[in-house]
């Protein structure tokens, strides 16, 4: 009989789906066990109460309600806005490109941190207009668009630069004026990009917690936050995974629905790029300021208010930093992130090699981008009791969520390496271990220290699966901020909002070492526009 | 008719170079003939059909036809079509949509514009392609479409930008002679660019090389 031989790099492919298995999978099917562990008649009534109650219901409806407005702002927002950095050449664009990376590295506490400081009660905004946005939805909605305006304009920017310059110039000599070419030949050519990317803007702010727990008060926070409360502060086990079980199974649609775009909607691109041309007339400029205005109000203002804030915090506040649990928080923030960034690094090199040959792998890559942080953090609490106490868990945790990024960003770099390249070494005397280490490393290295940088912005920031595993040996900075924030008084409010800039120096630094300018990779990858933020 | 005059134009590159593109040109074209502009790679030609359609504007000089100069005339009004060597076929339309894309731009409705559309690819001998996508579609079959799309919109002028540089020799040679008959038969004025000598010699009447932004009349 003959036996089916199996590609090496596929078997390198058991580590990472091993994993994900016991760190994802397992726990959100020990989910469902809870949900469904009393009798099938209990396990209804559940479901049901879950929708007859004017509570829950409310919790599930304002989690769709609040990523659909997003979902809409962001892409009223970020049209004109991509259309401006993508026609216009002017100076600081290749900067202003690059700060659009900025909110993705910036962890979800800092950016909440940086919407309560400007619009929070003692906010600069509402100090300077006595505007109040406690208890609305605005402080909410405006943290989501502060991380998911950068990801659509960044996907309109790169699908506008797929746009072919021979098509547009068809269609303006076929008749169309520039409004009817946009209508006619660009919104079509940009539509499956913009609908996938705000696919991910709606699953990352359904499955967003850090945001909501802060920004959303008591009347606005999501079905997350209260899937955080039901387990953590009431111990109702059985309603929470319930309720996390429809989450998942909605998040899951929506995903399903992404992937479906990703691969129906696509049309080939092109390679004649439209040429960018200099703004020439006070309409031009407006346009260029009015794009600049607006990323500077959404993207930009939380960080330089924190950093404002952060400055006037006094004396007091800074010295709290050099304090036993704030040292504390910093070695641990850190040394969890190493430990993660090692771990994912493995998994994403093994993931990305053994999806070359395996579409499902590839899929594989981009489920822990869209699971919620909270599910999983209660599915491992539920599933290894006996583990709570074990670094380990709390470390595969963050590799979880951090490793795709690696795989996702290597997968994209070893699709993109011309194949004659290889074929070149190879008939020059290269071994194939010889050209992985002479040809496909030196190409690859720009995308994994991007991948990394991602990966390491995520650890260095998560929190939604810190404060579900979270002991007090293991306060880290995220955690501890969120601690500072729910005492009363002013020197806690300084101390958190220091502590946060501290948080985003870390994340900055830690991202700039490990994507260097100058070493970064010529590549798109559409997946890396954006980071899920929990 | 169709008059270049004095055409001048610069272009500065992100390197810091400095390009003489077009210094002084001067070119007429009658309608019913075709003109060939030869030239190699990077030599301007495109950027000459560019200016001509109103997709680039010159740094001096003058574009007329029949004697109306057409500076500030946008590229849609011109009436001039533009055809490109990669065919420039809107991929998230079908074929029929493709070549009624001009008409419903000029204002006609959707049904109307189909119709004629759909009496064209007839004419072209493509009515079986109507609802494909166009590039599931031969490259040969991609050039018709794109010449039928320009045809339909009845244009004063045609462009054609090294139309067949994309297609095999065989090809080549079969679609010239079909095309050459085509542009003759709708009676409109063309002007081709292209870097193959025997091409251009085959399809116009008058030939001139583009070189050091002057163009030298061959034959």
């Amino acid at each position: 009989m003959k036996r089916v031989r199996v590609a090496p790099s596929l078997w390198l492919g058991t580590l990472p789906l091993l994993f994900l298995l016991v760190v994802m999978l397992a726990p959100l099917l020990r989910i469902a066990a809870e949900a469904f562990s009393g009798t099938a008649g209990a396990t209804a009534a559940l479901v049901a109460d879950l929708w007859r109650d004017d509570y829950l219901r409310w919790r599930i409806l304002w989690s769709f309600i609040q990523a659909a407005v997003t979902c809409a702002a962001a892409l009223v927002l970020a049209l004109p806005v991509s259309w401006v950095l993508a026609r216009f050449r002017f100076p600081g664009r290749a900067l202003v490109l690059r700060l659009l990376m900025l909110p993705f590295v910036v962890p979800t506490l800092v950016a909440a941190m940086g919407v309560l400081a400007l619009w929070g009660p003692q906010g600069f905004v509402s100090g300077w207009f006595g505007i109040d946005l406690q208890d609305t939805p605005w402080l909410l909605l405006y943290g989501n668009l502060f991380f998911n305006l950068c990801l659509v304009v960044r996907a309109g920017v790169d699908a506008l630069g797929h746009v072919s310059a021979a098509r547009v110039a068809a269609a303006r000599t076929l008749g169309a004026s520039p409004w009817r070419v946009f209508w006619r030949v660009e919104w079509p050519a940009i539509l499956p990009w913009l609908a996938s990317a705000l696919c991910l803007v709606f699953l990352y702010c359904l499955s967003g917690f850090g945001l909501a727990l802060v920004l959303g008060g008591q009347r606005y926070a999501t079905a997350e936050v209260e899937i955080y409360t039901l387990v953590a502060h009431e111990l109702q086990l059985a309603q929470a995974g319930v309720l996390a079980l429809c989450m998942a199974l909605l998040t899951g649609l929506v995903a399903l629905a992404y992937a479906w775009i990703e691969q129906h909607l696509a049309v080939p691109g092109r390679s004649d790029v439209i040429a960018l041309r200099r703004p020439v007339s006070v309409r031009h400029w407006g346009a260029v300021l009015g794009a600049l205005l607006v990323l500077t109000v959404f993207c930009a203002a939380p960080l330089m208010a924190i950093v404002v804030r952060a400055a006037g915090a006094g004396a007091a506040a800074w010295a709290a930093v050099l304090e036993g649990d704030s040292l504390q928080a910093i070695g641990n923030t850190l040394r969890f992130t190493a430990a993660a960034l090692v771990l994912a690094v493995l998994l994403g090199v093994c993931h990305a090699l053994a999806a070359r040959r395996s579409v499902v792998l590839r899929a594989a890559a981009f489920l822990p981008f869209v699971v919620s942080p909270v599910a999983v953090a209660f599915g491992l609490l539920l599933l290894y009791p006996g583990w709570t106490a074990s670094l380990w868990i709390l470390v595969a945790a963050y590799a979880l969520l951090a490793y795709p990024f690696v795989a996702q960003a290597l997968g994209a770099a070893l699709d993109n390496l011309p194949q004659h390249l290889a074929q070149a070494a190879r008939t020059l005397g290269a071994t194939p271990w010889r050209l992985f280490w002479r040809v496909t490393l030196p190409m690859i290295m720009p995308s994994l220290r991007r991948g990394m940088a991602f990966a390491a912005a995520t650890a260095l920031g998560e929190f939604a699966v810190t404060l579900f595993l979270s002991r007090p040996e293991w306060t880290t900075l995220t955690t501890l901020i969120y601690e500072r924030l729910g005492r009363p008084g002013a020197g806690n409010r300084d101390e958190a909002l220091v502590l946060a800039a501290v948080l985003m120096l870390l994340a900055l630094l830690a991202f700039m070492l490990i994507d260097r300018p100058g070493a970064r990779d010529a590549g798109r990858n559409r997946q890396m526009a954006g980071a899920p933020h929990a | 008719m169709l008059e270049l005059r004095a055409i001048r134009k610069t272009f500065d590159d992100d390197a810091g170079g400095h390009w003489v593109l077009a210094d002084g040109l001067d070119l007429s074209v009658g309608a019913g003939h075709t003109v060939a502009v030869l030239g190699p790679s990077g030599s301007g030609k495109s950027t000459l059909l560019k200016i001509i359609a109103g997709l680039e504007r010159q740094d001096a000089g003058r574009v007329l036809f029949d004697g109306v100069d057409l500076a500030g005339v946008p590229p849609e009004l011109r009436r001039f079509a533009l055809m490109f060597q990669d065919f420039a076929l809107f991929p998230h339309l079908n074929v029929l949509d493709n070549v009624a894309f001009g008409l419903v731009e000029q204002g006609l409705g959707r049904f109307a514009a189909r119709a004629q559309a759909q009496a064209m690819l007839d004419v072209f001998g493509m009515q079986g392609h109507a609802r494909q996508k166009v590039w599931k579609l031969s490259g040969g079959e991609q050039q018709r479409v794109a010449l039928a799309r320009a045809l339909i919109t009845a244009p004063r002028l045609l462009l054609l930008d090294e139309p067949f540089s994309a297609l095999d020799a065989q090809l080549r040679a079969s679609l010239r002679a079909e095309f050459s008959q085509r542009i003759a038969a709708s009676g409109i004025a063309a002007v081709l660019v292209t870097h193959d000598e025997a091409e251009a010699r085959a399809m116009a009447q008058q030939g001139f090389r583009l070189s050091d932004g002057r163009l030298y009349r061959l034959w």
